[in-house]
């Protein structure tokens, strides 16, 4: 089954096509990667997908439902949820706080939950409940009542996870999850991405630069090069493809040589 | 190596946790308790004299005033230099029903608060795309479009205004100065007890979201059209209560003083300079602003200049406001006493104890 699937998006800002006509599917319970070089359109057909940015032409399915012309705020209800690859954190607020703003839509009837009617009051405990649970299985129960903005970088993106699995996801985006991280770091939350792929069920499509992460973690692997799908296979398949070195890691050789 | 050092955190600490955080809500009830307490033997303190409680209730309207731009430009990050308008729509609801239908307190403030209330609404969904300045901007517009409403359409009566019936509780003529007092005191209470209740609610999580990080806050399911527009709504509404007040205060409404924008901006430096993001802000403000022109009597424009000065300076030094100074000491007592209790210690163990790299 196919829990997301994309087909000829094509994005243009002004003259300047970022995507173009890209097609991908992302089977439900895999992990998928998308990668390019810089400037290649993962970010953008990102926000696509997030319904962050409107696509100009092309379709996309969530469940085989057309989402088109969803607004982002009701991705998570439908059960997509997403990381940003600049860490997009509530920083004055505890790390509590930040899981719980990710289960938002699990709150019911706002105009009970502001009067903190018994009902609401019920609610907000398994929240808060649930959140607990989130942490603890992320190793953060430690650092609940911190503020987000004294946490190290790797915490940091670890709340950011917690937010989105907080939302009781089935497919969760993740915009280069492990960029910025020390190895450390980098081990860590490749570990978490596969935990909650195969114990929690979780389908994920991630945009990744690190190519241990990707070649590690992922079932399949999407590559796209000036806005256009280049090639598509498994990560043994991507690593011999000859379009696929010439675009983008024969250019990494170039660099470093 | 920073979670691998580290041991789950035992259950016993997550109670201890729990027990805190209970512990410290109580201390807040307490808190609240006493100083609402203080306000209602205001007026029996045998010195007091009919005056000075209606300085007192001038002191509350400012606070609930205050506490409607709390909603919008503390919790929510709206900034909002155009509260004034709310007020005179409060103002001339009430004053009109109880010029033209005798319309009692009560009533007035209700419908002054829901008048204000579906403004508020529309104005929430005509700057649903403004942000920063230029919602600034627009609202100090809108104050402006009142402004001009009450000052040409002939049933606001411009300058000449109305004088009000001397001020009824379901029809029991006159309740004096004090009754009035207490009136304003009671709502006051309600008012702090619904935000109380609000910004610990997932709305008022929702507000702060979208203050704090929009774009993930509508990737976390917020609707910001929504959220938005119901802060505007229930920023309008308290606001709109406090002009019911206003009007009533003095028996008498007039495109004189509500067509200014001087209201607009005391209730937001009264709303700063408190602080807008706590409960405990607006009262601050709201004595700040009213007892500084009362200690100027005689030289009322340096009143301005005062105000002026201390708004600058708590924007220099204390950006969060007064309040949020005052409650640091306790803010850093709290928070040591839960990561003590929630195991923060053995964090420390464990970053001083591992890689020194490791934990950036």
């Amino acid at each position: 089954m196919t829990q997301l699937r994309c087909e000829n998006i094509t994005v243009s800002f002004g003259g300047v096509v970022a995507c173009n006509n890209i097609s991908l599917e992302v089977p439900t319970g895999k992990i998928v990667g998308l990668i390019g070089p810089n400037g290649a359109g993962k970010t953008t057909l990102f926000n696509v997908l997030s319904r962050f940015q409107d696509h100009d032409s092309g379709h996309i399915y969530y469940r085989d439902q057309d989402i088109d012309r969803k607004k982002p705020h009701q991705m998570v209800e439908l059960g997509m949820a997403r990381t940003f690859q600049n860490i997009n954190l509530f920083g004055e607020q505890s790390t509590l706080d930040n899981i719980l703003i990710g289960a938002h839509h699990l709150i019911g009837n706002p105009f009970a939950d502001m009067f903190s009617l018994p009902a609401a009051r019920r609610t907000e405990r398994s929240l808060v409940q649930r959140a607990n649970e989130i942490a603890e299985m992320l190793h953060m129960q430690d650092e609940l009542d911190t503020l987000v903005k004294n946490l190290p970088y790797g915490y940091r993106k670890r709340v950011e996870l917690a937010r989105a699995l907080a939302s009781q996801p089935e497919l969760i985006l993740l915009d280069e999850p492990v960029a910025g991280c020390n190895d450390e770091e980098t081990d860590e939350l490749r570990g978490i991405v596969q935990r909650l792929n195969r114990e929690l069920g979780i389908t994920i499509f991630l945009v990744e630069h690190d190519m241990s992460m990707v070649m590690n973690v992922c079932d399949y692997i999407y590559v796209i090069n000036f806005g256009s799908n280049l090639a598509d296979g498994t990560p043994a398949e991507v690593q011999a493809n000859a379009d696929v070195i010439s675009a983008y890691l024969g250019e990494e050789h170039d660099d470093a040589a | 190596m920073v979670a691998a050092a580290r041991t789950s955190a035992p259950i016993a600490n997550r109670q201890a946790v729990a027990a805190l955080k209970a512990r410290f809500a109580q201390q807040n009830w307490i808190f609240a308790g006493v100083l609402f307490a203080l306000l209602a033997l205001v007026p029996l303190l045998p010195v007091v004299e009919g005056w000075m409680a209606t300085q007192a209730a001038l002191v509350i309207i400012y606070i609930l005033a205050a506490q409607g731009v709390s909603v919008l430009t503390g919790h929510t990050g709206l900034v909002t230099v155009g509260h004034g308008g709310f007020l005179a729509i409060g103002a001339y609801t009430s004053a009109l029903m109880s010029h033209y239908l005798g319309a009692d307190l009560l009533s007035g403030m209700i419908c002054g608060g829901l008048m204000a209330a579906l403004i508020g609404c529309l104005l929430g969904l005509i700057f649903l795309r403004l942000a920063g300045a230029f919602m600034a901007i627009g609202t100090l517009g809108f104050a402006f479009f009142i402004g001009t409403i009450v000052n040409n359409v002939p049933i606001f009566n411009g300058r000449t205004g109305f004088s009000l019936p001397p001020n009824n509780l379901f029809g029991v003529i006159d309740i004096g100065d004090f009754g009035f007092y207490y009136v304003c005191l009671v709502t006051l209470a309600l008012m702090t007890l619904f935000m109380y209740s609000l910004v610990r609610s997932g709305v008022g999580r929702a507000f702060k979201a979208l203050r704090d990080a929009e774009k993930a806050a509508q990737s976390s399911g917020v609707n910001r059209l929504f959220y938005r527009t119901l802060a505007f709504t229930i920023s309008a509404f308290i606001t709109g209560v406090a002009g019911a007040l206003n009007g009533h205060i003095v028996s008498f409404v007039s495109a004189e003083v509500y067509a200014d924008i001087w209201y607009s901006v005391d209730i937001l430096v009264a709303a700063i300079v408190g602080g807008s993001a706590m409960l405990f802000g607006p009262f601050i403000g709201g004595v700040f602003i009213v007892m500084v022109p009362f200690f100027f009597e005689e030289l009322a424009d340096f009143s301005f200049i005062l105000k002026g000065i201390v708004l600058i300076g708590v924007l220099m030094l204390a950006p969060a406001g007064v309040a949020d100074v005052a409650a640091r000491p306790f803010r850093a007592m709290r928070q040591r006493a839960l990561a003590q209790a929630g195991g923060a210690t053995a964090r420390e163990h464990g970053r001083t104890g591992g890689s020194p790299g490791g934990a950036e």
